[in-house]
């Protein structure tokens, strides 16, 4: 790859209810915390991109970049994305080709300032149709659950296998939350939790089976292999990266049951970078809900279609914090997934890259993976926009040099 | 939303619920689009605009929703899920309208089970906001409203005179039982509109007549939901009656309001335009829906509270293919304020006692003696009599002071089964008898309009009654003698009453 892009620096807020804080006092953190890691100052950086999901929406802040500009005293080239796979894509292309050599990739949300209206929002953004139709934000998932369950004739004592290895999913994510010191919920919790909740409120999911609302920011510092050696500086390469798109309405596409977006975002990611599933050990996955990870393992290739949920009941036990797939460990949502670290949209895909980063350089403390002893070569992020509408995929590698 | 642009577009597809199909490879899509994305530029012009408004479907997959956004919290507890049509060709979003559920859910006893779109509110905004509909609201077709084919049926015999050529009954699901009455409370998504559009469906799903033939709709009604916005507006963009031209439909569409006799008065103005020669009009439709308005008990006004019901009928005039001929009418009006109700308020007002002799009882038998004087008819030459009927006991007094015996009256007197539906009040009583008459049966109706009155007609029905009565499965016997039926509380009747 030509002037490959890496990560010279990751930083981040603890998520959680800022309710004292401006979105801007976020971002800036997030990227401070960044900048210290590195020698980089802000006057370092060529251009900006950031991502938020619904800032116009939930602070009336309209144009993101003005903030930014006045936060950083900077007049370089900025660009807002939705995701921060997007800016961090963005960003990559830019470094790529030899556009920039130094960029800074934030994203923030700041949703507990809209409490009252954040659902009707999130709904009406990723699915105006189903939202007039009277869907939830959790309706789709039961819905992806459903059709699941259909697709795959599963009845009977079955169902509580599933029921059983989704509730395991939250366990897991909770109990590596509870070693992440910036999670927004860091206790652990047990299978008997997830099932009563769901209990509480006859259904087949309940509130432990959804990431929370939250807010936060996080950035990073993106700039060429080639520039990071003259720095000196320590990095994780951005070995590949691909995003694929769907229909904005779950119920006209024609696959219920999986995402096509993440299926054919991870194939083009294989393609470009020559990797193998297996070459990646370690993934950040879009757990917005146990159903939404459960259904990523399928979709991005560790398990066989309609099989994941056996895998999962079979051998996530909470004291592994991994899936034993064909006799391979698979490691997902180290920093606790959305579920316990939290999900501030727009930095929800930059507390993955954080957590990846942290996995692939070793300092990654109690939640730290080693496969075979050493430290994983290879980690992924999946990033979602929307209920499955948009998947991006990133491939980060240690430096091998 | 208060934006209407975005409203009217979002109704415009999803009211009728808007499809195409690309006619080279099949491939269906829920929206109107201009190229199919599997055959690309060549299918340009070759979409068939279609919509899933007349089909049945298939509920798919389901679940509970009872943390609804906020727009939706005043339904409390739904079921929400996906509906596939054309064997899964299309798939939407779909909201199972008529539940008030408790207790616990089961997904799976409801999937795979067959819906057809109702016509419904969407969801709760602004009082001084455009009040949003859909037809992504959907019922069980093995429950309260049964599956209907809308086949279009080209006409075979013209009369001499002009008659109703189909009609058809809407009202809702949910009863109040109290004062050994029957009355129906709308589901907290309807209102006269939404009545008022599933009459008129149910009226072309019943004649066989294509929308388009339609020339002109008048809708009568005392409870719409705006001062200032047409009924009949929507139920021609709707019904997709008269010529589709762009967006536009090419009819002439009006409301009325004459408190009861709203719709009534406009039967022989309907009758009137399909025969003028040079009108090119074939088929009018009136329709009277109301979703009966009265203050809670207790309050001024309150009285009528025991009284009101919900629901209404639309009617087709035309020439051709007629199941009963309008022989003749008879309209007398005075100012008599009996009962009003002033803009800006909620409630109407009556004028107690007042309402009875010198008001209903006047006009009802001036219109119904003075309709006999001048077609020499006397009471027994008729089948049936048909009076408005705002209560129990009024028009039962009205029809044997007048020479009627109860088997002419009472199969007409259905305020015992819906409640008073205002607008729809008399029409439904005609529709009860339509329901049973034979061939050659001569009808004689009055309604009744506060402030003041009556209309009367003459009807003969024709042998074509019998054929067309195959085509409706949705009847006043359907509507009232139902095991789906659900009865409600007080407090429940006046929540789905005030509905969003």
């Amino acid at each position: 790859m030509q002037n490959r892009p890496v990560i010279v620096a990751v930083g981040r807020t603890k998520f959680g209810e800022h309710y004292g804080k401006e979105p801007e006092k976020l971002i800036e953190e997030a990227w401070l915390a960044a900048s210290n890691e590195c020698n980089l100052e802000r006057k370092d950086l060529d251009t900006c991109y950031m991502a938020d999901y619904f800032l116009p929406i939930t602070n009336k802040l309209g144009l993101e970049e003005g903030f930014l500009s006045e936060l950083t005293e900077l007049h370089v080239p900025m660009e807002v994305t939705r995701s921060f796979s997007a800016a961090l894509k963005t960003a990559c292309h830019a470094i790529q080709a030899g556009v920039y050599s130094i960029a800074l990739v934030g994203g923030i949300e700041k949703m507990t300032d809209r409490w009252y209206k954040i659902r009707d929002d999130l709904m009406l953004l990723e699915d105006p149709w189903s939202y007039y139709a009277g869907g939830t934000p959790e309706a789709n998932h039961e819905l992806l659950l459903r059709a699941y369950i259909k697709e795959h004739g599963i009845t009977g004592d079955a169902l509580d296998v599933l029921s059983d290895a989704l509730a395991k999913i939250a366990v897991k994510n909770h109990a590596y939350g509870a070693k992440n010191p910036y999670a927004q919920y860091q206790r652990k919790i047990s299978v008997e939790t997830v099932q009563n909740s769901r209990k509480s409120a006859n259904k087949a999911l309940g509130l432990f089976d959804y990431a929370p609302i939250t807010d936060g920011a996080t950035a990073l510092i993106l700039t060429s292999e080639a520039v990071a050696k003259k720095l000196g500086v320590c990095f994780v390469s951005v070995y590949g990266y691909n995003s694929a798109t769907d229909y904005l309405n779950y119920s006209t596409r024609d696959e219920l049951s999986h995402f096509v977006a993440a299926q054919f975002a991870m194939q083009g990611v294989l393609k470009n970078s020559c990797l193998n599933v297996w070459d990646i050990p370690i993934w950040e996955v879009y757990d917005q809900s146990t159903m939404m990870e459960m259904v990523s393992l399928e979709d991005l290739g560790y398990c066989k279609v309609g099989s994941a949920w056996r895998s999962i009941s079979e051998s996530c036990l909470d004291s592994k914090g991994c899936y034993e797939i064909d006799g391979k460990e698979l490691y997902v949502n180290m920093n606790g997934g959305l579920k316990a670290d939290g999900n501030p949209i727009g930095a929800t895909g930059g507390a993955q890259i954080h957590e990846l980063f942290r996995q692939l350089t070793g300092k990654a403390d109690q939640r730290q993976v080693l496969i075979d002893g050493v430290l994983p070569k290879y980690g992924g992020s999946l990033e979602f926009e929307g209920f499955g509408t948009k998947a991006y995929v990133n491939i980060l590698g240690r430096d091998l040099t | 939303m208060s934006s209407e642009p975005i409203e009217r577009r979002v109704s415009y597809l999803g009211d009728r619920l808007r499809a195409s199909r690309c006619q080279i490879c099949g491939k269906e899509y829920f929206e109107l689009r201009d190229y199919c994305g599997n055959c690309g530029r060549e299918s340009f012009g070759k979409m068939a605009n279609m919509d899933l408004f007349y089909e049945k479907g298939k509920l798919e997959v389901c679940t509970l929703i009872d943390e609804p956004t906020n727009k939706f919290s005043k339904f409390e507890r739904f079921i929400y899920g996906i509906v596939s049509f054309h064997d899964g060709k299309i798939r939407v979003p779909a909201r199972i309208t008529d539940q008030i559920l408790q207790g616990s859910f089961n997904p799976s006893s409801l999937e795979g089970r067959e819906v057809t779109p109702r016509f419904r509110r969407r969801y709760s905004v602004g009082q001084n906001d455009v009040v949003p509909t859909i037809s992504l609201a959907f019922t069980f077709t093995d429950e309260y409203y049964p599956y209907q084919e809308y086949k279009i049926v080209q006409p075979t015999k013209e009369y001499e005179l002009p008659g109703i050529v189909g009609y058809g009954v809407y009202s809702s699901r949910f009863r109040i039982k109290d004062g050994g009455i029957e009355r129906a409370v709308p589901f907290i998504d309807e209102d006269s509109v939404t009545a008022a559009v599933e009459a008129g469906k149910f009226a072309l799903i019943h004649s066989g007549v294509d929308s388009s033939w339609v020339g002109k709709v008048y809708t009568g009604s005392e409870s719409n939901p705006y001062a200032v916005k047409p009924i009949a507006a929507k139920v021609a963009q709707v019904l997709q009656l008269g010529e589709k031209d762009d967006d536009l439909q090419a009819i002439d569409a009006i409301d009325t309001e004459f408190a009861c006799k709203a719709a009534t008065s406009m039967f022989k103005d309907a009758c009137a335009i399909v025969n003028y020669p040079c009108s090119n009009i074939n088929y009018a439709m009136v329709i009277g829906a109301d979703n009966s308005q009265a203050a809670p008990r207790g309050y001024p006004g309150g009285e009528l509270d025991a009284f009101v019901g919900y629901g209404g009928a639309a009617y087709i005039f035309g020439k051709k293919d007629v199941i009963a001929q309008i022989e003749g009418w008879y309209s007398c009006t005075s100012d008599t304020p009996d009962f009003w109700r002033r803009d800006g308020e909620p409630y109407p007002m009556h004028g107690g006692r007042f309402t009875g002799d010198p008001a209903y009882n006047k006009h009802v038998r001036k219109a119904a003696s003075k309709m006999m004087e001048k077609s020499n008819l006397k009471p027994c030459d008729f089948a049936y009599f048909v009076p408005h009927q705002p209560n129990p006991s009024f028009p039962v007094r009205i029809a044997k002071d007048l020479g009627f015996k109860e088997d002419q009256f009472m199969p007409a007197i259905q305020m015992p089964k819906f409640g008073n539906t205002y607008s729809g009040a008399a029409l439904v009583g005609l529709a009860a008898i339509l329901d049973v008459a034979k061939p050659d049966d001569l009808i004689l109706m009055v309604s009744y309009g506060s402030g003041a009155g009556s209309d009367a007609y003459i009807l003969r029905t024709t042998n074509q009654i019998l054929d067309k009565r195959q085509r409706q499965k949705v009847n006043i016997k359907s509507l009232s003698e139902n095991q789906f039926l659900e009865f409600v509380d007080y407090s429940t009747y006046r929540r789905l009453k005030q509905g969003m």
